[in-house]
């Protein structure tokens, strides 16, 4: 008898002791309850290893989107109201959403702020055009749209720029459109009196 | 109810009324003043004022230190971002009003005085060329 044999031998004893205890200690309905309840209960933990700043930043004091906001339009859409002065790609388009990166790429805090009217209730809102970096530019749904933005002789509303600015690499991937406010009314009379 | 208690009671419910109708125009002024800090400052100085320092400072804590002396006060309104602001004397007073009190209440002067457009309107035409020398100008004689 050889070593191999003996070590195989010993395995087959201990594994059929621990089989044996386990099944005098539990039920089969007894582990199937407690595997749902696991499986279920995974679910409301963050398991993937993905960057989660955004959502960092949405816990440290940004602004959330207005509760009750209406919604109009296809958000994989370059005509969604959204996105009135949007240059770019759309995240929506690229794995992330109207108001998130796509998966692994990094949200720019630093960004310009417009306002688009909302045709589902008539209000403008304050919108947020944060760039999404990190990866290379995402080939699709690109938009050109200049409702409100200047020309790049005024930086701080050019939607002309890359706003790839705060973030760990300055590779443009892709432009979200977050609500970050509403207008007081006065401020919407001023505006729509000055489109007139 | 006597003439003289009537006239009181009257009295009494127009001062309450002034005083409401004083309160819903100061909610609305800081309505207006949040909406020009997200519109024209947000996108760099971020939602809550927090910035991304060192590229972009923060408007929160030691700015309101800066008010304490006349050269800090007419900073904060020379500063390029400011006084090139796109928003007209009254607003911007209105805006830097709100933003001291929002975000700097820990640190502003006890008997800080709200910024009045004169004032914004006067210091704004003299644009700083170079505001971080400025800064440290005044941070150093600030410690002496």
């Amino acid at each position: 008898m050889n070593s191999n044999d003996a070590i195989g031998r010993w395995l087959d004893t201990a594994a059929a002791r621990a089989t044996a205890g386990l099944a005098e200690r539990t039920s089969r309905r007894g582990v199937l309850a407690r595997l749902g309840a696991i499986l279920a209960g995974a679910g409301a933990l963050p398991l993937l290893p993905v960057a989660r700043v955004f959502g960092a930043e949405a816990d440290g004091g940004e602004t959330p989107e207005p509760t009750g906001l209406r919604e109009f339009g296809d958000p994989q859409s370059c005509d969604y109201w959204r996105y009135c002065a949007l240059g770019g790609a759309l995240c929506s388009c690229c794995g992330g959403s109207a108001n998130t990166c796509p998966p692994g790429a990094e949200p720019s805090p630093i960004t310009w702020v417009g306002t688009c009217r909302n045709p589902a209730d008539g209000k403008q809102y304050l919108i947020s055009y944060n760039d999404c970096c990190g990866k290379s530019t995402c080939p699709r749904c690109f938009c050109h749209r200049t409702e409100g933005a200047k020309p790049v002789y005024f930086p701080s509303k050019s939607s002309n720029v890359l706003w790839c600015f705060g973030v760990e690499s300055n590779a443009y991937h892709c432009t979200m459109a977050a609500v970050i406010g509403e207008a007081p009314e006065a401020e919407a009379a001023d505006e729509s009196a000055a489109e007139q | 109810m006597t003439r003289a208690a009537s006239a009181g009671a009257w009295r009494a419910a127009l001062a309450l009324l002034a005083i409401c109708w004083a309160c819903v125009g100061a909610a609305d002024a800081d309505r207006a003043a949040r909406y020009d800090y997200l519109l024209h400052c947000s996108g760099c100085h971020r939602v809550d004022g927090a910035g991304e320092p060192p590229e972009v400072p923060t408007l929160r804590g030691p700015v309101g230190k800066l008010l304490a002396t006349a050269e800090g006060r007419d900073y904060i309104v020379r500063v390029p971002e400011v006084a090139q602001s796109p928003l007209d004397d009254a607003a911007l007073a209105r805006l830097l009003n709100w933003m001291l009190r929002e975000f700097n209440g820990d640190t502003l002067p006890k008997d800080f005085r709200p910024m009045q457009a004169e004032e914004v309107a006067a210091a704004r035409r003299r644009v700083l060329a170079d505001p971080l020398r400025a800064r440290a100008a005044i941070m150093y004689s600030d410690a002496e």
